[in-house]
């Protein structure tokens, strides 16, 4: 025998706080407190230049917080006040951007580089960097993740992770250099601190979307593309700092240009995928994986196993990349692109082999229900939709079609039925593997949004 | 009896423990090399004495003007280091390090009986540079053993401003 499900309501939302925004709440207010603590900290008793720039980040840090804040709001308001609060998400994340690159240019490098010179090396990342979100937000290729959370990831890890790591690496140099004896036990142990805190104050953006924005984080390839946002994130602030570093410190010699061409080459080219974008992802996928695991035990331990092999992937680059050292002559030029592959293909095609496996594993499930939403009648996904939700390359296709016919409000309308029929073909995924924790209603109000999309694209 | 349906997340989860002990692995190589060459238990009590550090001239080889922690990059300077405040036969050398870890002047190895007429360590710019980059310096006096350092006997941090 079996009996109706229970319902709860969908609309109004249930009171109070699940246990999910418990950790979040727990997990944003030690960020702060440890940036706000150290910053002051570091000031006080390092007073050195990454001392005072991270006390000044702190009203980037502010902005960046009230930003994603609003931005995660967005997806909970209504339609109506939406574009108010994308608007008003985007001014302050972009104001935090700005206020982090000129805190970086005023206090660290502008003595020295100056602010052209940071502007240069700022404006030499942006096509690089909008290249490498562009292509792992591709990457999904059945349910493309959306802009704003990608570039929420972005921002994460090119402002408060970078903001994390400044004072935390600076107290760790500063006692090590006091401490150790210089040479390899140094370095190995500076390469600790990057792996530790770089990597865990990275992956706590991912941890956050996945605790926050649990519809919009679906599996082991969404996973990834979110760490790899934010690894991207951090790579594009960590070139600028190292290309306007280098440069204040080659230019007396004259080579001041090259060498911070070299940085941009080395980490905005070379190091674009296989650097920080890999380690966080790892990150991510770790996260992915436990997002659709039964049992807290295996939760927990996917989520630390991101991590730890995020750490490891990390610190192996940075303590043994002395043991490939590279000639100044043409062969150099080979040896700097052998080693990169050698030190870190193999962490990057781990990337590479869990996102295929997820990519095939989420394509055949979201087929599967996407035929089981057409068999069960309503309208929302029709026997015609099947063969070209199942297909990008179809998808693709049907949204030119409608551009041909109708303009391009028709390609954009077709586009968001489109990801509205994705989307209850994933929610009915996730209910069905009991991995779901909205109630029945969400799926029936998401089928209800289909149809009136639908109707839309129609007209 | 009805078998578990198969998870497709499962060896999506299986992979990643494989990978974890390849991290583990990893990590322990890393603590290996840092406990190598950063050796528990190596302290001795024994202290080197640097006497200062001075501008230098490359020509002379001397050293002048009072001891300073700054200096700019046409400057050239050395440590000046008292032996004699070491055992004669404790095997030592000392070593300037630039910001990039690259060592840009040595004195050693030998015992401080042997290197008692070598007590002026000069910094030389890196090649093929002809001044020396800005940054913290860091010169240390190091015991060692087996040609591996050991321990410090003594440190001093030097500014070059750019």
């Amino acid at each position: 025998m079996s009996s109706a499900p229970t319902l709860r309501a969908a609309n109004p939302r249930p009171r109070g706080r699940s246990p999910r925004n418990r950790i979040t709440i727990a997990v944003v207010g030690v960020v702060l407190v440890v940036l706000v603590v150290s910053s002051v900290l570091d000031y006080v008793y390092l007073d050195t230049i990454p001392g005072r720039t991270a006390l000044f980040g702190l009203l980037t840090v502010a902005l960046a917080a009230l930003g994603t804040y609003i931005g995660v709001r967005v997806v909970e308001r209504n339609p109506a006040d939406r574009q108010r609060h994308v608007i008003r998400a985007v001014v302050l994340l972009g104001l935090a951007v700005l206020l982090w690159l000129l805190t970086i240019d005023l206090f660290a490098f502008t003595g020295s580089a100056g602010p052209t010179v940071a502007a240069i090396c700022a404006a030499a990342c942006l096509p690089t960097t909008a290249f490498g979100l562009f292509v792992i937000r591709r990457l999904d290729r059945n349910e493309k993740e959306p802009w704003r959370l990608v570039l929420v990831a972005f921002a994460w890890g090119a402002i408060v992770a970078t903001s994390l790591v400044i004072w935390g690496e600076s107290l760790w140099g500063a006692v090590a250099e006091r401490v150790l004896v210089p040479g390899p036990g140094l370095d190995t142990s500076i390469a600790f601190s990057a792996g530790l805190l770089e990597e865990v104050a990275k992956g706590i953006a991912v941890v956050l979307l996945f605790l926050v924005m649990r519809n919009e984080f679906d599996d082991v390839v969404d996973g990834i593309v979110y760490g790899a946002a934010v690894g991207i994130g951090f790579n594009f602030m960590e070139s600028i700092a190292y290309m306007t570093h280098l440069y204040a410190i080659f230019s007396p010699e004259g080579v001041g240009g090259y060498a911070a061409g070299f940085q941009w080459y080395s980490r905005q080219v070379l190091g674009l995928f296989f650097g920080h974008a890999t380690y966080t992802a790892l990150i991510g996928a770790g996260v992915g994986i436990a997002r659709q695991l039964p049992s807290r035990r295996q939760k927990v331990l996917a989520i630390s196993s991101g991590f730890l092999i995020a750490i490891a992937a990390h610190f192996s680059w940075d303590a043994w990349v002395q043991f490939f050292p590279i000639e100044t002559s043409d062969l150099g030029l080979v040896e700097i692109h052998l080693r990169t592959l050698i030190m870190t293909g193999p962490f990057t095609a781990a990337v590479v082999a869990l996102l295929l496996s997820g990519l095939v594993f989420e394509g055949r499930a979201l087929a599967e229900q996407i035929r089981k939403e057409s068999a069960q009648g309503g309208g929302a996904i029709l026997p015609t939709d099947v063969s070209i939700l199942t297909s990008p390359w179809q998808r693709l296709a049907q949204r030119m079609r409608a551009l041909r016919k109708g303009g391009v409000r028709a390609y954009f309308a077709q586009g968001r039925l489109q990801t509205a029929q994705l989307d209850l073909a994933m929610e009915r995924w996730h209910r069905e593997r009991q991995e779901i924790d909205e109630p029945l209603e969400a799926e029936l109000e998401l089928r209800s949004h289909v149809l009136e999309l639908r109707r839309q694209a129609a007209l | 009896m009805r078998a578990a349906p198969y998870d497709p997340v499962r060896p999506l989860y299986r992979a990643l423990l494989v990978f974890d002990i390849v991290a583990i692995l990893i990590l322990a190589i890393g603590l290996g090399e840092f406990l190598y060459f950063e050796r528990p238990g190596q302290a001795t009590g024994f202290k080197a004495t640097i006497v200062g550090v001075y501008q230098y001239d490359q020509t002379t080889h001397k050293t002048s003007g009072p001891d300073r922690s700054t200096f700019t990059g046409t400057q050239d300077f050395a440590a000046v280091v008292d032996w004699g405040s070491l055992p004669p036969n404790l095997p030592v050398d000392a070593r300037w390090y630039d910001p990039f870890g690259t060592i840009v002047g040595r004195t050693g190895p030998g015992t401080p009986a042997q290197l008692s007429n070598q007590t002026t360590i000069p910094v030389g710019a890196p090649a093929p540079f002809n001044r020396n980059l800005p940054g913290r310096y860091i010169l240390v006096i190091e015991r060692l053993e087996g040609g591996v350092p050991v321990e410090v006997l003594a440190r001093r941090l030097v500014l070059v401003e750019g």
